[in-house]
C-alpha cells in the first residue's frame, strides 16, 4: 500500500459512506472528517509538493490492449489534489449544518447531494493520478459524469443547464479521443514518455490536428472561448455548497489536463515552432489570444448578470483565461502566476459562493435588485465577502494580488503589451461587477422584509471565515504556495521562479510582507484615529441625505438595478449574443441533418433501396 | 428710510473682540490652531434653491477660484461645513433645508444669499415663501444683492472665514439654545406635527448646549408625535434566540 494507494482508498471509502449515510446529520459531519483524512493522507505525500519527493506510484495496475494502465501522483496532481480535497472539505462542512437540514426539508436528496460531492472528489483524484493517456481520459470521462450527477440534481431548470453541459462534454471527449487515436496511431502507445520523445519528429500537420483536436477537448471543461456558454448557468444552478465546489476546481481538470499533455508532453517551445501561415502568429499567440478574450468576454457578460451566482460563475470563466494565459507564456513568472491562481481563485471562489448561498439562505434570494444593506445583519458574511471580491479584482493585500502580478509581469517581460492590455481591461471588468456584487448585497439600504435577518449559522460561517483567512495569509506569505508552484515548474520542465516567503526575488521584485505591513500600519492609524477619537455616531439609514428628501421605508434609495448605465450606455451594443447565436445557428443544423438523416433511413430508404435494387438488375441485365 | 439705521453694519473684527478665551495659554494656542484650520478649510453644501446659484459657478472655478482660500464644494451635508442657500425659499424647500441642516455635524455655517433670503425679496408677496430665513435656523452671514456677483460671495466667505478665525461664528449653538423657538416657528408654518428624522434634544445634550431656551411648549408638542429613528446596530444572531423564544 503505498501513500497513494491510502489516498484513493480512503476517497473510495468517502463515497461509500457519502452514499449510505449521507442522509443524516451524522453522516454529513462523518463524510466531512473523512475529507479531512483525504487531507491527511495527501499530506503524507506533501514531498511531492516541496520537491523533495518526484513521484508517487499506486501499486494498483492493470493492463489493457498490451498497455499497462498506471496511476501515479506527481507535483502537479498533489498540488491540484490539495485544492480539491480543500475545496471537498470546506464545502462539505458547510453543507453538513443547517443547509443540509434545510435542503432536506426543501424535498432535496442530501444523501445524493454528499454522495455526488465524494464522487466528484473520487474521480478528479482519479484523473489527478492518471498516469498515461488511457488513464487520463477514463479519470476524464469520470469527472464528466460525476459534474453532470451534481449539477443535474436540482432537476427543472437545472437539469436542462446539465444537459447542455454533458452535451458539450460529449463533443470534448470525442475531440480528446480523436486526439488519442491520433496519438496511437504515430506513437503507437499511450506513454507519455513515448509521446514526449515522438513529439520532436511529427510532422506539422499532425501536431496542428493533435494541438486543436487535444486543446478543444480539454477547452470544453475549461470553457474557453468558444466553448464557454455552458459553464456558468449550470454551475449556477448547482445545489448550494456544490457550486461552490465545482467554482472552485471543477474546471481547473481541464486546466490540468492542458498542462499535462500540452505543456509538459508537447511543450511550448514545440508550440512556438508551428507558425500559422499569413500571419505573425504561433500556436502559442493563438492559444494566448483565446485566453485573453477567454477574460474579457465573459468577465463583461457577468457585469450585466442580476443574479449573485451567475455573475460568480461568469467570473469563473473569465479567470480560467488568466490560469492559461499564465500558463501559456510558460515563462518562470507566467506559469507561477498561473498556477498561483488557480489555488487562489479556488479559496475566493469557494468563499464568495458560499456567502452568496449564505444570503439565499437567510433570505431567500440571490437577485441582486432584491437585496442590500445585510452588512449590519450578517456582518461576518459580509467581511469574508469583501476579502473575496479584493481577491477576485487582484487587489492587495490579498493572494489575487500576488498571482495576476505575475502574469502581468510575464507579459511585461515576454514582450507582449497587447495581451497585457487585454488582462489589464478583464480586471476592470472584474473590479466593477465585484463592486456591483457587494454593494447590491450588503452595502446600501436595508429591506423592510430584511430586518429580521439574522447572521448566517455557524457550520456556514466557520468554513467562510477559514478561507478568508487563507485567502489573507497567502496574500501576506505567497512563498506558501510559490513553493508549491516551484515543484510544480521543476516536475513539469519550466524554469523554477527564483522566491522567498515574501514573494519574488527579482529586479523590481515584490515582497508582499512589506506591501502588507505598509498597508496594514495605515489602516491601523485610521483604526486607532476612528475608536480613539470617538466623535462619531451612529443613524439610522432613513436620517440620509438624499437631495433634501424626506425618506420613509417605502422610499427605495438603494440604487441597484441598471447598475452603470453611463458605462453600459458606451459597452452596451457591444453585447450582441452572438456566440448564443452561433450555438443555436449549429444545433438548427445538427437538428436540419438528423432531421433529414431520419427522413432517409425511416422514410426513404424503402424506395431507395428498390430503386438501387432495379438500376443493378437493370444494369446485370444489360451488361 | 430710517429702517435702513437698524440694519446692523458690521465692524472689522479683532480677535480681542472674539470667543471666550481660556486661562491656559497653551490651550489659547491651541484653540486658535483649530479655529485657523477650520477656517481653511470649509466644505460647502450649495442647496440652490434660486436663480443666486448661478453666481456660484464662476465663484468656484478658474476665474475666481474658491478653492485657493479652501472652499470646495461637497456632496453630503454629513461631511460639510457650510449650508449656502442661494435664493429664495419656498415653504416646501425650506422643509428640505431645515432637515438638511440638521444633518449636519457642527460647527456648521448658514449663509444666505441673495435678498431673498434676508426678506423674500421680489417674492416678497408671494403666499408660498417663507421670507426670513433666520426665524427657521440661525444665518451666520448674509450676502445681500439680487444677485451678489461672485467678488461679493468671496467677500461674504472671507468675513465668514474671519468670524470663525476669531470665534465669533458660533450661530449654531444658538439653534440648540434656543431650538423651542426656532421649532416654534417652524411649526407655525409646517404644522403641529413637523418633525425632522434627527434628535436635536439629545444633541444639544450632546454637545452641552442646553439651556432653558433649548425645551419648552413647542417641544413638548413635538415630542407628542416624534417617532424617533433607532440606528441600525449589528447583529451576530442576538436575534436568533429572541424569535426561538417567541416560537417557544
Amino acid at each position: 500500500m503505498t501513500a497513494l494507494d491510502n489516498l484513493l482508498l480512503i476517497s473510495a471509502v468517502t463515497l461509500v459512506i457519502a452514499v449510505l449515510a449521507g442522509n443524516s446529520r451524522v453522516g454529513g459531519w462523518l463524510v466531512t472528517i473523512m475529507y479531512a483524512l483525504q487531507g491527511a493522507a495527501l499530506m503524507m505525500m506533501s514531498g511531492l509538493g516541496y520537491s523533495t519527493l518526484t513521484m508517487v506510484q499506486s501499486s494498483f495496475s492493470i493492463e489493457v490492449l498490451s498497455q499497462q494502465l498506471l496511476w501515479r501522483f506527481d507535483a502537479l496532481s498533489w498540488f491540484f489534489a490539495l485544492i480539491t480535497i480543500g475545496a471537498g472539505l470546506f464545502c462539505s462542512w458547510f453543507a453538513s449544518g443547517e443547509w443540509g437540514e434545510k435542503y432536506r426539508d426543501n424535498g432535496g436528496s442530501l444523501r445524493l447531494f454528499h454522495g455526488a460531492l465524494a464522487l466528484n472528489v473520487f474521480s478528479m483524484l482519479v484523473l489527478l493520478a492518471s498516469g498515461d493517456l488511457l488513464t487520463l481520459f477514463i479519470g476524464w470521462e469520470l469527472v464528466s459524469w460525476a459534474s453532470f450527477l451534481i449539477m443535474a440534481l436540482a432537476g427543472g431548470k437545472a437539469f436542462g443547464y446539465a444537459m447542455r453541459y454533458i452535451s458539450y462534454a460529449f463533443a470534448g471527449a470525442m475531440a480528446l479521443l480523436g486526439g488519442l487515436l491520433l496519438i496511437y496511431a504515430e506513437v503507437g502507445s499511450f506513454d507519455f514518455q513515448s509521446l514526449k520523445e515522438a513529439v520532436p519528429t511529427m510532422s506539422s500537420a499532425t501536431l496542428w490536428l493533435l494541438v486543436v483536436l487535444l486543446t478543444a477537448g480539454f477547452g470544453v471543461k475549461m470553457a474557453i472561448l468558444p466553448f464557454h456558454l455552458w459553464q456558468a448557468k449550470a454551475y449556477a444552478e448547482t445545489p448550494g455548497p456544490g457550486a461552490a465546489f465545482l467554482g472552485a476546481i471543477s474546471s481547473r481538470m481541464g486546466l490540468f489536463a492542458f498542462i499535462v499533455v500540452i505543456v509538459q508532453l508537447i511543450g511550448i517551445s514545440r508550440l512556438v515552432e508551428m507558425k500559422i501561415p499569413f500571419t505573425f502568429l504561433d500556436a502559442q499567440d493563438l492559444l494566448a489570444w483565446i485566453a485573453v478574450f477567454t477574460i474579457i468576454i465573459p468577465t463583461y457578460i457577468a457585469l450585466r448578470q442580476h443574479d449573485a451566482r451567475r455573475l460568480l460563475a461568469w467570473h469563473g470563466v473569465g479567470q480560467t483565461g488568466y490560469m492559461l494565459l499564465g500558463i501559456v507564456i510558460a515563462n518562470d513568472l507566467g506559469s507561477a502566476g498561473g498556477l498561483m491562481h488557480v489555488f487562489n481563485y479556488a479559496t475566493y471562489q469557494a468563499m464568495l459562493f458560499m456567502v452568496v448561498i449564505a444570503v439565499i439562505h437567510r433570505t431567500g434570494t440571490s437577485n441582486l435588485n432584491k437585496l442590500g444593506g445585510l452588512f449590519t445583519r450578517m456582518p461576518l458574511s459580509y467581511l469574508a465577502m469583501l476579502v473575496g471580491i479584493i481577491g477576485l479584482a487582484g487587489l492587495p493585500p490579498m493572494n489575487g494580488f500576488v498571482s495576476k502580478w505575475l502574469i502581468y509581469r510575464s507579459l511585461i517581460v515576454d514582450g507582449s503589451p497587447l495581451l497585457f492590455l487585454g488582462a489589464v481591461i478583464g480586471t476592470l471588468g472584474t473590479i466593477l461587477s465585484v463592486y456591483k456584487l457587494i454593494h447590491n448585497i450588503f452595502l446600501g439600504q436595508l429591506r423592510v422584509e430584511h430586518v429580521a435577518v439574522r447572521e448566517a449559522p455557524l457550520s456556514m460561517v466557520i468554513p467562510m471565515m477559514l478561507l478568508a483567512a487563507v485567502v489573507f495569509v497567502t496574500g501576506y506569505f505567497p512563498g506558501l504556495v510559490l513553493d508549491w508552484t516551484s515543484a510544480v515548474q521543476a516536475s513539469i520542465g519550466i524554469p523554477v521562479l527564483a522566491h522567498h516567503l515574501g514573494g519574488i526575488d527579482m529586479k523590481g521584485g515584490l515582497d508582499m510582507i512589506w506591501i502588507v505591513s505598509v498597508l496594514l500600519v495605515g489602516f491601523g492609524f485610521g483604526t486607532l484615529v476612528f475608536f480613539l477619537g470617538g466623535r462619531s455616531k451612529r443613524v439610522h439609514q432613513l436620517d440620509n441625505y438624499a437631495g433634501g428628501h424626506f425618506l420613509t421605508a417605502e422610499t427605495r434609495y438603494h440604487y441597484s438595478d441598471n447598475f452603470y448605465p453611463g458605462l453600459m450606455h458606451l459597452i452596451g451594443p457591444w453585447y450582441r449574443n452572438s456566440f448564443e447565436w452561433l450555438e443555436r445557428g449549429l444545433i438548427s443544423a445538427v437538428d436540419t441533418l438528423s432531421t433529414a438523416m431520419q427522413g432517409l433511413y425511416r422514410n426513404a430508404h424503402p424506395s431507395y433501396l428498390l430503386l438501387a435494387v432495379v438500376v443493378f438488375a437493370l444494369s446485370w441485365v444489360i451488361v | 428710510m430710517n429702517e435702513l439705521d437698524k440694519i446692523p453694519v458690521r465692524q472689522e473684527i479683532s480677535v480681542a473682540q472674539g470667543g471666550a478665551k481660556r486661562t491656559n495659554p497653551l490651550a489659547n494656542v491651541f484653540d486658535e490652531l483649530v479655529r485657523f484650520c477650520q477656517s481653511r478649510s470649509m466644505f460647502m453644501l450649495h442647496y440652490c434653491t434660486g436663480c443666486g446659484a448661478i453666481e456660484l459657478p464662476p465663484a468656484m472655478t478658474s476665474r475666481f477660484d474658491m478653492e485657493r482660500l479652501g472652499i470646495q464644494p461637497m456632496v453630503t451635508p454629513r461631511q460639510a461645513d457650510i449650508l449656502l442657500i442661494t435664493g429664495y425659499v419656498s415653504v416646501k424647500t425650506l422643509k428640505r433645508i431645515i432637515l438638511t441642516y440638521e444633518q449636519m455635524p457642527a460647527p456648521k455655517y448658514v449663509i444666505g444669499i441673495c435678498s431673498c433670503t434676508v426678506n423674500g425679496g421680489m417674492y416678497w408677496q408671494s403666499y408660498a415663501t417663507a421670507k426670513v430665513l433666520r426665524e427657521y435656523i440661525p444665518v451666520d452671514i448674509y450676502i445681500a444683492g439680487c444677485m451678489p456677483r461672485p467678488e461679493a460671495v468671496i467677500s461674504g466667505l472671507r468675513d465668514l472665514m474671519g468670524d470663525i478665525k476669531s470665534g465669533r461664528a458660533d450661530n449654531w449653538k444658538r439653534y440648540f439654545q434656543n431650538y423651542d423657538h426656532y421649532l416654534g416657528n417652524q411649526q407655525q408654518l409646517f404644522g403641529e406635527d413637523w418633525q425632522t428624522p434627527t434628535d436635536i434634544i439629545a444633541e444639544a445634550e450632546h454637545y452641552g448646549l442646553m439651556t432653558d431656551q433649548t425645551l419648552g411648549e413647542h417641544t413638548a408638542l413635538l415630542q407628542k408625535h416624534q417617532q424617533p429613528l433607532e440606528a441600525l446596530e449589528f447583529s451576530l444572531g442576538e436575534k436568533r434566540e429572541k424569535i426561538q423564544g417567541e416560537e417557544r
